[in-house]
């Protein structure tokens, strides 16, 4: 009897912190590149931004989200098709850009000038969307092999690649345009072809096993609807069409 | 009522046991063994392996080099600013490792407080293999020193004097009297040093960053894998938890192996004194 005592007094000791971390708002899972605008969209929810496919990761391993919002259409629709998110929207696009820091020490005047031996890039990993976006875009220049013998390092997700080459470590780098915005004091954008531009869609989607799913639909309204277009814009970018 | 707390006791230590080793346990069961050496087998954990063997080595080379004799200097002799000396070498224990990351960009990094000076020398730091073995010292320094430190206190000031007055001078004092005295120490320490080296993760990444076969070791592959690959994960994290016993048993090991050779080494001085 006592013994039961004890091991129920244990038990409730060790429930405690899970029952406190309960309640509250919504949990937002996000690609890095929403980071600056997604609190200006919604205040409320708690949000963990990363790369798409490190959230993606942490969803199938049943972590407690209620919204996934990812920088490809990739994860969303594999989540979608194994019933773990409720059918996904696109809400945004966005473009590649490359940076550099102000200085510019690499003199870096185009995307051809990656190809130069000494170059120090920063590019994603090859699972984040960014980096296969990077990938893609290389391929199409026909200049893959030239320019990733010049990388340096391989980040785990956007923020990472903004944050070598602000801090002027890495002579450039592959970001998306609306991650350039709040930097622009230590980096420069050069743009890249737009005929080589691979289409980059957001996508959004509840999570399938959210117990919050009326607050979960209302953050997907929000950022598709009029006002989260217009602060989605201002970020810099692209729309998708109404439906 | 002391029942009771005995059996509380208890099962706070069986709740303890479980907490600790079912994850640890969790490495070698979410994985069959054939995975295990396909994952042991694949380019990444190659990759990665070469990469933490050799940043290691250097680190803990340049470590055991001069944090030797600098532990010594701080066991023997008592100078102003010893206190603060002794403070600074504990300040990368509590430190966070993506502080530790931080501080070194701050330092070494291209704009940085020294990084101007050296780039004008033509050497960068940052995201080279070079910062990898900086962020391994920087977090295992610490580990060394302070156990070095007491080692060398435990050893017999009277040994040492004695050697002195025999004519031997300070350096062969160190080398011939004090190291082999302290050699059990010595290796413990280097031991824990260097296991906490090859475990480094925050100070790499935010320092060095993360490139297969330059600055990728193995806790950095684990963190790039662990979403593309999870075997891999798991096999390098089965691999750390082989290690980790294997330091562990050695460090039991080593203190009965020590008092056999200092009690051997003090006969002489022991025999001469009297």
């Amino acid at each position: 009897m006592r013994r039961a005592v004890a091991a129920a007094a244990l038990a409730a000791a060790l429930a405690a912190p899970a029952s406190t971390s309960a309640g509250g708002g919504i949990t937002v899972f996000a690609a890095a590149s929403l980071t600056g605008v997604f609190p200006k969209i919604a205040a409320l929810p708690r949000y963990s931004f990363a790369g798409s496919d490190q959230l993606a990761f942490q969803l199938r391993q049943g972590a407690p989200a209620d919204v996934y919002a990812a920088a490809s259409p990739k994860y969303p629709e594999l989540l979608c098709r194994d019933g773990l998110v409720r059918k996904p929207a696109v809400f945004a696009t966005n473009r590649l850009v490359v940076i550099v820091p102000r200085r510019n020490p690499a003199r870096i005047g185009s995307v051809y000038d990656l190809r130069r031996s000494g170059v120090k890039l920063v590019i994603g990993d090859a699972g984040v969307p960014v980096g296969s976006y990077t990938r893609q875009i290389l391929d199409t220049l026909g200049i893959t092999n030239d320019v990733l013998k010049n990388v340096v390092s391989q980040e785990t997700d956007v923020k990472g690649i903004v944050a070598k080459v602000a801090l002027g470590e890495a002579d450039a780098g592959f970001v998306y345009a609306t991650d350039t915005k709040p930097v622009l004091r230590k980096v420069k954008p050069v743009a890249l072809p737009a005929w080589a531009q691979p289409p980059i869609r957001y996508e959004i989607a509840v999570v399938s096993s959210t117990k919050r799913a009326t607050a979960a639909r209302a953050f997907v309204t929000k950022v598709l609807s009029r006002r989260g277009r217009a602060l989605l814009a201002q970020a810099g970018f692209g729309l998708p069409k109404r439906k | 009522m002391t029942r009771l707390a005995a059996a509380a006791a208890g099962l706070a230590l069986v709740a303890a046991v479980v907490f600790l080793a079912l994850p640890v346990a969790a490495l070698f069961l979410r994985i069959s063994p054939g995975d295990l050496v396909d994952a042991l087998r694949s380019e990444v954990f190659r990759d990665a392996l070469l990469v933490s063997l050799k940043t290691s080595a250097i680190a803990h080379a340049a470590v055991l080099l001069v944090g030797t004799p600098a532990a010594y200097v701080l066991a023997r002799r008592r100078f102003r600013g010893r206190g603060l000396v002794l403070t600074l070498f504990e300040l990368p224990l509590v430190l966070p490792p993506a502080v530790a990351g931080v501080a070194l960009l701050a330092t070494f990094g291209r704009y940085q407080l020294l990084g101007g000076s050296l780039n004008a020398l033509g050497i960068q730091v940052g995201l080279t293999q070079t910062a990898v073995v900086l962020a391994v010292a920087f977090v295992e320094s610490p580990f060394y020193v302070r156990g070095a430190v007491a080692a060398f206190e435990a050893v017999d000031a009277n040994l040492l004097d004695a050697a002195r007055t025999l004519g031997a001078s300070p350096p062969r004092v160190f080398a011939r009297v004090a190291l082999p005295l302290a050699a059990g120490g010595l290796g413990a320490a280097s031991t824990l040093a260097l296991a906490r080296g090859l475990g480094e993760f925050g100070a790499t990444i935010v320092f060095a960053g993360s490139l297969q076969r330059v600055t990728q070791t193995l806790p950095l592959a684990i963190y790039a894998e662990f979403e593309q690959d999870f075997d891999v994960a798991l096999a390098i994290g089965a691999l750390f938890a082989v290690f980790g016993v294997a330091i562990l048993l050695a460090l039991k090991l080593v203190p009965a192996w020590t008092r056999s050779l200092s009690i051997s080494a003090s006969r002489p001085a022991a025999s001469t004194s009297s």
